[in-house]
C-alpha cells in the first residue's frame, strides 16, 4: 500500500460520516432515550402518587362517611330530646295557664261575694234602720240615729 | 484480458484480475474508484436511513428502524461507559459509525464474488473490486484517523510534556529512557497498524477464499460455498465489533490520566 489520494479521501469519508451520525443521528437518538428514560420514571412516579392519593381519599371518605353518621344520629337525638322539651314545656304553660285562669275566676268569685255580702249589710242596716225609724220615727232625731247606724254598721 | 472465459481456464489471472482495483491516476494522486465509490454508496445510505430517523426522532415508544438504532446505540453506550469513567461525546458516535460502516463494507463480501464485476464489466469497467475493506486504504484511513484522535486526546489530557514524559518513563522508569521510548513508540505504532491490518487480512483472506470456491467445477461450488459464506458472517460481524472495541478501547486508554 502507498499513501495516495484513496488514503485521504476515506479519511475524509469516514470523518464526515462520523460528523454525520453524531449531529444526526447519535444526538437526537440519545436526547430522545434519556428524555423517554426520564418520562417513565416520571409516570411511575406519577402512578405510584396517585395510588396514594386514591388510598389517602379512601381513607377520608370513611372517615367523612362516619362523621356523617355519627353527626345524623346526633341530629336526631338532639331533635327528639328538643321535641319532648317542648312538649313537656307547652304542657306545664297549659297547667299554669289553666291554674291562672282559676286563680282568677276564684278571686272573681270571692270578690262578688263580698260585694253581694258588702251590699246585703248595707241593705240589712238600711231596712233595719227602716224599721227602727218606723218604730221609733217621732222619738228619735234621724241625724242622730244615723250617726249611731253608721257606726255600728262600721263595727 | 478475455473476461468472458470460464474462471478455471486461467485460475492465477483470474484472482490477479479480481484483486486489481478500479484505479486513476499515478503515485500520490492514485484513487480506488471502486473503493470510494462502495464506501461512500454504503455510508450515503447510512446516512439517508440516520437522517430520516433523526428527523422523526420521538421519545415516545419508538417504531421500526428507530428501534433498530435505538439498541444499536444502547448497545455501542454500555461498551463506551464500560471503558470511560468520564462521559465523552464524540466516542460514541465513532464506534456506531465503524461499527455500521465496516459491517456493511464486509458484508459486501457476501454477493457472489463474480457478480457486479461481470455487470460492471457488461458496462465497460473491467476492473472492479466490491468489498471496501479489502483495500487497505480503507482499514487505514480508518485506523490513521482514530489514530490521530488518540494523540490529540493524549496531548489534551497529559499535556503535550506529560504524553512525551509517558513515553520515557513507561514501562521500565526513566532510568531506561531511550529503551522506553523504543517500546513505546512501538507500542503506540503496533495500534493502529494491527487494527487496519486486522480487519483488511481477515476481509482479504475471506474474498480470497471465495475466489478460489469459485475456481472449483459450478457443481462444487454450492457446498463450500455456502458453508464459507456462513462462517464469513460471523467473521464480517466480528471483525467489526473488534474494530469498535479496539477504537473505544484505544481512545479510552489515550484519553486516562497519567500515572
Amino acid at each position: 500500500m502507498n499513501v495516495t489520494a484513496t488514503l485521504f479521501g476515506q479519511m475524509i469519508t469516514f470523518i464526515v460520516f462520523v460528523w454525520f451520525i453524531k449531529a444526526y443521528l447519535w444526538e437526537p437518538l440519545t436526547q430522545a432515550m434519556d428524555s423517554r428514560t426520564k418520562k417513565i420514571s416520571e409516570g411511575l412516579a406519577a402512578a405510584e402518587q396517585g395510588q396514594k392519593k386514591i388510598e389517602q381519599a379512601t381513607i377520608e371518605f370513611s372517615t367523612r362517611i362516619d362523621q356523617a353518621k355519627t353527626q345524623a344520629s346526633s341530629i336526631i337525638t338532639d331533635a327528639e330530646s328538643k321535641s319532648k322539651s317542648i312538649v313537656e314545656e307547652a304542657r306545664l304553660a297549659a297547667r299554669e295557664e289553666a291554674q291562672k285562669i282559676a286563680k282568677t275566676s276564684s278571686q272573681q268569685l270571692e270578690q262578688e261575694i263580698n260585694a253581694a255580702r258588702e251590699k246585703l249589710k248595707s241593705e240589712v242596716a238600711a231596712m233595719s234602720l227602716l224599721c227602727a225609724e218606723k218604730i221609733i220615727s217621732k222619738e228619735i232625731d234621724k241625724k242622730m240615729h244615723d250617726k249611731i247606724i253608721d257606726e255600728v254598721v262600721n263595727k | 484480458m478475455d473476461n468472458n472465459a470460464p474462471a478455471t481456464d486461467n485460475p492465477v489471472d483470474y484472482i490477479q484480475h479480481h484483486l486489481q482495483p478500479l484505479a486513476v491516476g499515478d503515485g500520490f494522486w492514485r484513487i480506488n474508484i471502486d473503493t470510494m465509490f462502495f464506501s461512500i454508496l454504503l455510508a450515503g445510505i447510512v446516512m439517508i436511513i440516520a437522517y430520516r430517523v433523526g428527523k422523526r426522532v420521538s421519545d415516545g415508544a419508538p417504531t421500526g428502524m428507530q428501534n433498530v438504532l435505538e439498541s444499536l446505540i444502547d448497545f455501542v453506550n454500555g461498551l463506551v461507559k464500560e471503558a470511560f469513567p468520564k462521559p465523552n461525546k464524540i466516542v460514541g458516535p465513532i464506534g456506531l459509525t465503524i461499527f455500521v460502516w465496516v459491517l456493511l463494507m464486509n458484508a459486501m463480501d457476501l454477493i457472489p464474488v463474480d457478480l457486479l464485476p461481470k455487470l460492471a464489466d457488461m458496462m465497460g469497467i473491467h476492473y472492479l473490486k466490491v468489498v471496501p475493506t479489502t483495500d487497505p486504504h480503507t482499514t487505514f484511513a480508518m485506523s490513521l484517523s482514530i489514530f490521530l484522535l488518540c494523540i490529540y486526546y493524549n496531548v489534551k489530557i497529559k499535556g503535550f510534556g506529560g504524553y512525551m514524559k509517558s513515553f520515557m518513563v513507561h514501562p521500565f522508569g526513566i532510568y531506561l529512557a531511550p529503551v522506553n521510548f523504543i517500546l513505546t513508540l512501538v507500542e503506540e505504532l503496533a495500534k493502529p497498524l494491527s487494527l487496519a491490518l486486522r480487519l483488511f487480512g481477515n476481509m482479504f483472506t475471506g474474498e480470497l477464499v471465495f475466489l478460489l470456491i469459485a475456481l472449483l467445477p459450478w457443481y462444487i461450488i454450492p457446498i463450500p460455498g455456502s458453508l464459507w459464506a456462513i462462517f464469513h458472517i460471523l467473521v464480517i460481524t466480528l471483525q467489526a465489533f473488534i474494530f469498535m472495541v479496539l477504537t473505544i478501547m484505544y481512545i479510552s486508554m489515550a484519553s486516562e490520566e497519567s500515572h
